[in-house]
């Protein structure tokens, strides 16, 4: 190509001059957002069954709240517990000792396979096949010995339940953080002269985090409200307190919407968390919208 | 510290099923020697450091560190794999450079090169951030110090495992192609780099296919092919008649690659 004079019309135009192209489909999408949102609301305001003022009467009512306080509990310290033991199966199931992998492998396939409402029962129901728990040698002399129905509480059979659930689901989440991670990475560390725990622990799952956190995030949410599993072996968990109240009063809706309140505040609380968490372990990395995190 | 040389690799060997990567290799790096590996691609050359830093382990032969024996020690029942605790302790005393620099993203570059010294060599975090500040003034990059590895060029970040390699005071500096990965323009700083500890007197292994700056900064070569070592000797006899039909070749191959003959480059 040649240096010539520009044809007639180049050079004419600035782009920055153009006016928006016309977007008829969103106007039409908006349109039909906009009377759905006002059906929705005149719905929700003009239906007197929803009985507004006798949700804002059991909103707070101790019974509801300590509901709620059991299933959070439940919640927190099942999936802490749940998710160290992932992290151990995690590496179990990375090991290059068969045994323990082996051994990891079908601690997961069996407790992801079972459904949690049938561990929950199996567990309660533990001294049926154990009658006593023992702490001693094996095959030798015991130090202590418990009645298993003296251990086995609701709330403990509901922890064990929840936790080893939790632990196989988590289990595999952190395997996929740890692969998600350059084998260079840990080359990198170990050549340094850090440990393998160090090497673990301060370069490899910081970094797995990134890919460990968000389905965590939604593993919380449905543990949260698998909670609501446990009024089958008699515990008093958000679902169940408000249970209680409707099958004396009737008014099923309006309790049932108290219920899905508390979930949904717990579960918005734990998505603020969850991005917080997400922002700390995503220093030096680009954001989707390429910018950089810090 | 002896006074014999700072690694002896002795005939060691390194297999992956059928292929030897390493079929019997011996080299010896002296005090303040700076040795150039070069080779084809697959020649074992990248295997040689990983197993001397050993990240990978060797099948047989034998390596050391200041005459001490890399990765087993003799015990009441023969010879034994050392615990990892004491491999750490060992690869301590050598620094590695690694073709994709392998800096760690989650940390800032200060960060990436003070940790070691904290953590492994148990240094007081002032006299870690000191040293830090000295070796990024050294690598040229004071003003990334609050940077993450992502922010910088290729060049920089490699510039910055050079910094976090030499933070601890290795022994010896294990290069493993440190500018393969690198745009050509970027080539130039790490090898200033590289040139400025060679004339510091810092023990060198480097891995490269930068013939004519390995004739430059480097005492000695190692010519690899097939996974062993098909020549060695000072960097002079490179270029002399002596070499072999394998080295000429892969000397050529190289001459026709940059279009600049390796004898005029390396008298720049």
């Amino acid at each position: 190509m040649t240096a010539t004079a520009a044809p007639p019309g180049v050079g004419d135009v600035d782009v920055a001059t153009a006016r928006h192209r016309p977007r008829p489909w969103r106007w039409l999408a908006g349109a039909v957002i906009g009377v759905l949102a006002a059906q929705l609301a005149w719905f929700v305001t003009h239906n007197d069954r929803f009985e507004w003022p006798v949700v804002a009467e059991h909103l707070f009512d101790p019974n509801v709240l300590a509901g709620l306080g059991t299933s959070v509990l439940l919640t927190v310290v099942a999936m802490l517990a749940g998710s160290v033991l992932g992290v151990l199966l995690a590496l179990g199931q990375l090991a290059g000792f068969g045994p323990v992998r082996w051994t990891c492998t079908l601690y997961i396939g069996l407790f992801r396979g079972i459904p949690p409402l049938v561990q929950l029962l199996f567990w309660f129901n533990l001294a049926y096949l154990l009658p006593r728990l023992s702490i001693g040698v094996p095959f030798g002399p015991t130090f202590g010995s418990w009645s298993t129905n003296d251990l086995i509480t609701p709330l403990t059979a509901a922890l064990i339940g929840l936790t080893l659930h939790e632990s196989a689901y988590m289990a595999e989440i952190v395997r996929a953080g740890i692969l998600s991670v350059d084998p260079g990475q840990r080359d990198a560390a170990m050549a340094m002269g850090f440990t393998g725990g160090q090497t673990f622990l301060r370069v490899v799952l910081p970094q797995a985090m990134r890919v460990i956190i968000p389905p965590s995030g939604s593993q919380f949410i449905s543990l949260l409200k698998g909670t609501s599993l446990v009024s089958v072996i008699a515990m008093t968990d958000l679902l169940h307190a408000v249970q209680v109240v409707y099958n004396q009063t009737y008014q099923i809706v309006p309790l049932l919407i108290v219920a899905c309140f508390w979930y949904l505040v717990v579960v918005t609380a734990l998505s603020f968390l969850q991005q917080r968490l997400e922002r700390r372990f995503g220093r030096g990395q680009r954001t989707a919208r390429g910018e950089w995190q810090a | 510290m002896t006074d014999g040389p700072v690694l002896s690799v002795r005939n060691i060997r390194r297999s992956f099923g059928e292929h030897a990567a390493l079929d019997g290799v011996s080299l010896d790096v002296a005090q303040g020697e700076v040795v150039a590996v070069l080779g084809p691609s697959g020649s074992g050359k990248s295997t040689l450091v990983r197993c001397v830093h050993q990240l990978e382990p060797i099948d047989s032969g034998a390596m050391y560190l200041d005459g001490e024996l890399l990765g087993y020690e003799h015990s009441a029942g023969g010879l034994r794999p050392l615990p990892p605790k004491r491999v750490a302790g060992q690869r301590r005393r050598m620094g590695m450079v690694f073709q994709q620099f392998q800096l760690f993203p989650h940390w800032t570059v200060a960060r990436n090169v003070t940790e070691a010294q904290v953590r492994v060599h148990g240094r007081g975090r002032e006299e870690a951030d000191e040293r830090t500040r000295e070796l990024l003034a050294r690598v040229g990059l004071t003003d990334k110090a609050d940077a993450y590895s992502r922010q910088l060029s290729g060049g920089q970040q490699q510039r910055v495992a050079i910094a976090r390699a030499l933070a601890t005071r290795p022994r010896i500096m294990l290069l493993d192609e440190p500018t393969s990965a690198l745009d050509p323009e970027l080539v130039d700083e790490v090898l200033t780099v590289i040139r400025d500890l060679a004339a510091a007197g810092l023990t060198m292994v480097i891995v490269t296919h930068e013939i004519a700056f390995a004739l430059e900064v480097a005492d000695r070569f190692v010519f690899m092919d097939r996974g062993r070592v098909v020549e060695q000797g000072p960097v002079a006899d490179v270029l002399g008649d002596g070499r072999s039909d394998r080295l000429r070749t892969f000397l050529s191959r190289y001459t026709q690659q940059r279009g600049t003959a390796p004898e005029t480059r390396a008298r720049v």
